[in-house]
């Protein structure tokens, strides 16, 4: 049976699985509810996902929610069974440091870009000041960013579920900040290999599509 | 060579970190850092930690940080050699560990991380409290432990068995229970009462709270 992924193709987290299904080579179907409102509902808050968030994996009769989780799923369960590419090395060491690079993204790099995302084009609210604090912040993050990657094509060496997990939001506002990322060298040359991974570009025609 | 782990020994994040150690008994030596001024030198970004954090775990040469990355880390390597498992073997199951931790990360962690901010850090730092942050912050809270309430329906843990996604709970709600005046925002609610109870029963919990 087919991996459904109920989510949206343009949202950033249900970005982020599709990207990782597509890194794997695994075959799914995606559903998108009817709109956001129906992810509020009673119905979808009982049997799908208790804070009434997208995506939401199903593999057979099991479910799971959280984007970051189901990829992670998805890496344990299915990695190497379809292709070669690997996410999350198999050495401890290696996988540990990829781990730690995975909650850089949490915590110090998506939430600054998902304020500028819902300012920008959610609420289309560029110039208010949070928007503004926001922008400062990433400058500063993508500074470390920029001393990390150095000597690096890749966060820990080689491409990993940490360099994946923080394309989609890039997407989103690359090209109204693209002075922000591109004006750091290492930072420019990392975005530039995410987005013309094959996986990505498979992702965005879906994205496209719906 | 002895792990060691380099945090503010009260921190909450440093406290994450030591639980999982002394779940799976592993002996390590703690360094202390005294001044928050110590781990924003040039030395300590390039080495240790480029947003200049703590805690870092050092384990012979290798080098991690961020408390949920070092628990992950330490389970993967040493979960074999304890009797106690904190994230189970089986994939199914592991897998909705990873979603309880990743409802830690985004619907607990960050309301009471505001709170916690406003009510203890903020006066330590000579900041005024923002009560309007507070009381959002709490409103917040509460509605993600009315999901708790519900999926603790029947449960003692929050995939059934304790894991690493009950422990990383731990270390906040501790400040809760033991320096603000909110502890009912957990005991009104008798399944995350029962929850946080067993979690503080544990010989880990105890004894990372006597040091």
């Amino acid at each position: 049976m087919t991996i459904k992924v109920i989510g949206f193709a343009r949202s950033t987290n249900t970005l982020r699985v599709i990207s990782c299904l597509n890194e794997l080579g695994i075959p799914y179907q995606l559903e998108p509810p009817a709109d956001f409102a129906a992810i509020k509902k009673d119905d979808y808050l009982a049997n799908k996902h208790p804070f009434g968030k997208i995506p939401v994996l199903y593999d057979g009769d099991y479910k799971i929610s959280e984007s970051r989780a189901i990829c992670r799923y998805l890496v344990s369960k299915y990695q190497g069974k379809y292709n070669n590419t690997i996410l999350i090395p198999h050495d401890v060491h290696e996988a540990g440091l990829v781990d730690q690079f995975i909650f850089y993204e949490s915590f110090y790099y998506e939430p600054v870009v998902a304020k500028i995302i819902i300012h920008e084009i959610v609420l289309k609210t560029p110039e208010s000041e949070i928007a503004k604090r926001a922008l400062k912040d990433l400058d500063k993050v993508l500074g470390v960013y920029d001393k990390l990657l150095e000597g690096k094509e890749y966060l820990n060496g080689e491409f990993s579920l940490a360099d994946l997990f923080h394309y989609p939001c890039a997407h989103f506002i690359y090209s109204s900040h693209a002075d922000l990322w591109d004006k750091r060298p290492n930072v420019k040359k990392w975005l530039n290999r995410l987005r013309n991974r094959d996986a990505w570009k498979a992702s965005l025609e879906k994205k496209n599509k719906l | 060579m002895a792990i060691k782990l380099i945090g503010f020994a009260q921190s909450p994040t440093t406290r994450r970190v030591v639980l999982v150690l002394n779940e799976l008994g592993i002996p390590y030596e703690l360094e202390s850092v005294t001044e928050i001024q110590t781990i924003k030198t040039e030395e300590f970004i390039t080495k240790k930690h480029p947003f200049g954090k703590v805690p870092v775990l050092c384990d012979g040469d290798h080098v991690v940080n961020e408390s949920r990355a070092i628990c992950r880390y330490l389970v993967s390597k040493y979960q074999k050699d304890s009797k106690t498992v904190l994230y189970p073997d089986d994939v199914h199951k592991a897998s909705l560990v990873e979603q309880y931790i990743s409802y830690e990360l985004s619907y607990f962690d960050p309301p009471l991380s505001k709170v916690l901010y406003q009510e203890i850090y903020a006066k330590r730092r000579g900041e005024p409290t923002d009560e309007a942050v507070v009381k959002q912050s709490l409103e917040e809270l509460s509605k993600t432990l009315d999901i708790y309430e519900k999926i603790l329906k029947d449960k003692d843990y929050l995939n059934g068995e304790y894991s690493l996604a009950d422990l990383f709970h731990l270390p906040c709600a501790h400040i809760v229970y033991n320096a603000t005046g909110h502890s009912d925002i957990f005991d009104s609610r008798p399944r995350v009462k029962n929850w946080l109870d067993k979690l503080r029963e544990r010989d880990a919990y105890k004894k990372t709270y006597a040091e």
